[in-house]
């Protein structure tokens, strides 16, 4: 099995790169691929709970996350330092996440070589 | 004058430029991914205490709301569309992009 990590690195409706991502992360899926999806730096801010833009007219992003498992996505895969910098923990996050220091995502990198930055 | 900041401060360095030359008692207004200063416990917390000892700052409601933030630093004042309009109206509006 082809084997990819998607990664966010921005943060959610200030730009479009999350948003993407997950658009991307729906479109892969469908060839049943090894997907990990990976935060770091502002990357985490997408998983966070409550996130409500209807005042921005957008959609909220983090309530999709946990519905890509029913998509065989199951990884999700959360920068330690990237959340603990931020004053965030895995409570305040919408799934159930590998938290990960830096030198283990060295390690992820290296098992699945292809990555798709956003 | 209203100095406007719309990025984080954990992936731009815009924030901590603006503090460098803040003039005492300019406010201060966090909009779009700016918001995410207004943290409590992020580690810029400790700058945006010292700014506000000096300055007042100002939260976008509705950006906040939007990326679910709660823990909200003591002393920052959210506010709405109508509020972001008034600063505008009264202060010479300085975009910190």
């Amino acid at each position: 099995m082809d084997k990819v990590i998607v990664l966010l690195r921005k943060a959610p409706y200030g730009s479009v790169y999350s948003a993407e991502a997950f658009r991307t992360i729906m479109g892969i899926a469908v060839f049943e691929m090894d997907i990990c999806v990976m935060f770091v730096d502002d990357g985490v801010f997408a998983l966070l709970k409550g996130q409500n833009p209807e005042k921005l007219d957008m959609k909220p992003l983090g309530d999709g996350f946990p519905m890509l498992e029913e998509f065989g996505v199951k990884r999700f895969v959360v920068h330690e330092e990237s959340l603990t910098e931020r004053g965030l923990t895995p409570d305040d996050l919408v799934v159930d996440a590998e938290i990960v220091k830096s030198s283990n995502l060295a390690e992820i990198f290296d098992d699945y070589k292809r990555v798709l930055p956003f | 004058m209203l100095f406007t900041v719309n990025h984080s401060s954990m992936t731009s360095k815009s924030f901590d430029s603006l503090l460098k030359i803040l003039p005492a008692g300019s406010p201060i207004l966090f909009f779009e991914d700016g918001v995410y200063n207004a943290l409590a416990g992020s580690s810029s917390e400790v700058h945006v205490k010292e700014a506000l000892k000096t300055n007042p700052i100002f939260a976008l409601d509705a950006d906040i709301e939007a990326r679910g933030l709660k823990g909200i630093i003591e002393g920052i004042k959210k506010i709405g569309y109508d509020g972001f309009v008034e600063l505008v109206e009264k202060h010479d509006m300085v975009p910190w992009i």
